[in-house]
């Protein structure tokens, strides 16, 4: 038979095959090829380091300045002003207030009010004739005040009660006021701040990364290179690469800068909550990389439909809508707009972090919610796949998404 | 072997290519010839699974093409293209990776190519700052450098200057030698008729004429020319006599130069005594026929 003589000689004749790769598998040099190419594109690498750089330095100033607030260099003058200072710097620290206190003394009230005035001291304290002032510049710390003012209030009593011939428990014996909190550890302004930080880092992310696989299918359509790719890669492999490679960037993208967030968070007053902020990441990473992986075709198909970049402000509008009603649900959204929110696909990327943030949903909740985003992802990769994959060849101009459905591959 | 069996296919009611079998020899080059329209781009697609066919199928070493197959053929379209941003070895190293390479045998023959083409030092630069006619060597280094099992090239030749063409057709010729299939797709038919060893004409999506070079041009009948020049009793040579003579169709007479078919077996040397009785003979030849005038032939 002519065609078996054909093959062994066309072995015969052959440079030997090269071995293949990795069996069949083409998605990871696709995936690969993706990752280094945003690796190589400065405007990303740019924009990354500047974005660690607020973080950083978000944080540094933060910790800098609750450093710097905690410096109270007090002076003071008249008999018994410097023991109440110094008691007022006990007091502080008992309630867990620590101020490093340093305390001067003056000669008399002017020079008390000279050294606030011209900066020297932040506060100043005077005993004379008149009693005792606490003198600022522009404002005293209600706190300061309200430890001065108690100092001050028990030694009076003490004193006096002596002089009356009784103790200063004995006076204020059933007239205590003691402060109770009944969740001290709630940190709800924290939280408040985290789940809207962690929502904002998902929807400027998920419009990057989603922008950058369109950027990238349009790119391969529009210089003709997918003819060739087509021709070595079923598109299947091409499109999970394309997708996975964004994917995996976006999430190293995410960790570093959470990563970086944590670590600073270490040096600023907030450093007690580093659990409470490093468990909710982890459950926003999570759900982040399943609300994103969930659009990514989508991304991959607005990409396809256009013919040139300049088509992707006609494709793309309608995924950024999606994401920023999301944000918006996932932020605002209150009672049962949240709870039903934290199942429904993208949207329970910000919605089910924040319920677990706040600790209003139970245990399987957020399994229960991932599993619906990964069966939606499922099904936006298979729709996904069929439009890319009528739309990625035809190159005559623009196509809407139902013309792309009559195309015939 | 590379084949097609009854390739069609359909865009809406039209057939852009119909019942196309094209047998692609290892270790020849066949080049596809037919106007603007005729259904190339289109079957070659087909061949490369880039379009689906509407019937048909293409059978590689006997069996029907799969993508694993196809991945290790060499393929450069009509409309060319690369990453204009991205550096030239860079995606060359890419696109060997894809048709199965290692990353090192990949960079290894990136470079080759590059050399051999006098583009061993802009390797690191964006493929968009190349010039066209070097953007195209890239393009045609993507296609070779994987050592491909088979060549499919749309109109390799197009946009390319005089020396470069040469070069082409050197590449082609190398790359056949190694035993794989090469087809190509032509406008220019004096190139085709100069390096290729079969051909195959398409004219509204058919196969018109398929074959070996030598063969097409016997195919039809085989023409002679005849020019005689005047005997000793002088005068204006003329060959209108041919006419008489048993056994010969005329096709034209122009002076002392006729165009005839020989029928019978005999005729050659019955022309050549009655013009030797008649004066002196100055040629009879066999007529070969331009790729130009079979074309012309099988399309018309």
């Amino acid at each position: 038979m002519s065609a078996a003589i054909t093959t062994r000689t066309t072995t015969d004749l052959d440079a030997p095959e090269a071995p293949r790769t990795s069996g069949q598998a083409v998605w990871p040099i696709v995936m690969v090829r993706e990752i280094v190419v945003k690796l190589r594109d400065r405007n990303f690498v740019v924009g990354t380091l500047v974005t660690l750089l607020l973080i950083a330095g978000g944080l540094g100033l933060q910790a800098f300045l609750s450093g710097k607030s905690n410096d109270v260099t007090a002076v003071v003058s008249g008999e018994g002003a410097r023991q109440v200072m110094q008691q007022v710097g006990q007091t502080a620290s008992q309630r867990e207030d620590a101020v490093n206190l340093t305390v001067d003394d003056a000669p008399d009230a002017a020079a008390v009010e000279a050294a606030v005035r011209d900066g020297r001291a932040d506060v100043g304290l005077v005993h004379d004739a008149d009693g005792w002032r606490l003198v600022g510049k522009t404002d005293l710390k209600p706190s300061m005040t309200a430890y001065v003012t108690e100092v001050v209030g028990d030694r009076t009593l003490a004193a006096n009660a002596q002089s009356a011939g009784t103790t200063a428990a004995a006076l204020t014996a059933g007239g205590t006021v003691t402060p109770q909190l009944l969740d001290p550890d709630s940190n709800e302004g924290l939280k408040t701040a985290v789940g809207f930080i962690f929502s904002f880092l998902f929807y400027v992310a998920s419009i990057m990364f989603g922008m950058t696989i369109a950027t990238s299918v349009v790119e391969e359509k529009q210089s003709r290179v997918v003819e060739i790719l087509v021709s070595a890669v079923p598109l299947r492999q091409l499109l999970a690469g394309k997708v996975l490679g964004n994917v995996l960037l976006a999430l190293a993208q995410m960790v570093l800068f959470v990563g970086v967030g944590l670590v600073g968070m270490a040096f600023t007053s907030y450093a007690a909550q580093i659990g409470l902020v490093a468990a909710s990441a982890a459950w926003f990473l999570v759900f982040f990389v399943a609300g994103f992986a969930a659009l990514a075709c989508l991304w991959a198909v607005a990409g396809s439909l256009a013919t040139r970049s300049e088509d992707l402000q006609s494709t793309t509008p309608v995924l950024t809508t999606v994401i920023m009603v999301a944000m918006f649900v996932g932020i605002f959204g209150e009672g049962v707009l949240r709870v039903v929110g934290s199942y429904v696909p993208v949207v329970s990327a910000i919605s089910m972090p924040q319920r677990l943030l706040a600790g209003e949903a139970a245990w399987w909740e957020p399994l229960a919610s991932l599993l619906v985003t990964v069966a939606f992802a499922a099904w936006t990769m298979v729709v996904g796949e069929r439009l890319y994959k009528r739309s990625i060849m035809h190159t005559g101009r623009r196509l809407g998404v139902r013309e792309a459905l009559k195309v015939d591959a | 072997m590379l084949e097609t069996r009854g390739l069609t296919r359909l865009f809406g009611d039209q057939r852009a290519v119909d019942d196309v079998n094209v047998t692609v020899r290892p270790g020849g080059l066949t080049g596809f010839v037919g106007g603007n329209g005729a259904g190339k781009t289109t079957t070659m697609r087909m061949i490369m699974g880039i379009l689906e066919p509407t019937a048909g199928e293409v059978l590689w070493r006997g069996r029907p093409v799969a993508w694993e197959d196809r991945a290790r053929f060499g393929y450069m379209p009509e409309e060319r293209g690369l990453y204009p941003k991205q550096p030239v070895l860079f995606q060359l190293v890419y696109l060997g990776r894809l048709h199965g390479m290692t990353a090192a045998a990949a960079r290894r023959a990136g470079q080759e190519y590059l050399e051999r083409f006098g583009l061993a030092d802009r390797a690191n630069d964006t493929l968009e700052s190349l010039s066209l006619g070097n953007q195209q060597r890239v393009q045609i280094a993507g296609a070779v450098m994987s050592s491909p099992t088979a060549l499919i090239l749309d109109e390799p030749f197009s946009g390319l200057d005089p020396d470069a063409v040469d070069a082409m057709a050197d590449l082609l010729r190398e790359q056949a030698g190694r035993g794989v299939p090469v087809l190509f797709s032509s406008h220019q038919l004096d190139l085709v008729e100069r390096i290729c060893d079969d051909l195959v004409v398409l004219a509204a999506g058919r196969v018109v004429a398929e074959g070996k070079v030598e063969d097409l041009r016997h195919r039809g009948r085989t023409l002679h020319r005849l020019v005689v020049a005047s005997g000793p009793a002088g005068g204006t040579a003329d060959a209108g006599w041919v006419r008489d003579v048993p056994g010969v169709a005329v096709v034209d007479v122009d002076g002392p130069v006729a165009v005839l078919e020989l029928v019978a077996a005999d005729a050659s040397d019955r022309i050549l005594r009655e013009a030797l009785r008649r004066g002196s003979v100055r040629e009879l030849s066999t007529l070969v026929p331009s790729l130009s005038e079979i074309y012309r032939e099988v399309t018309a």
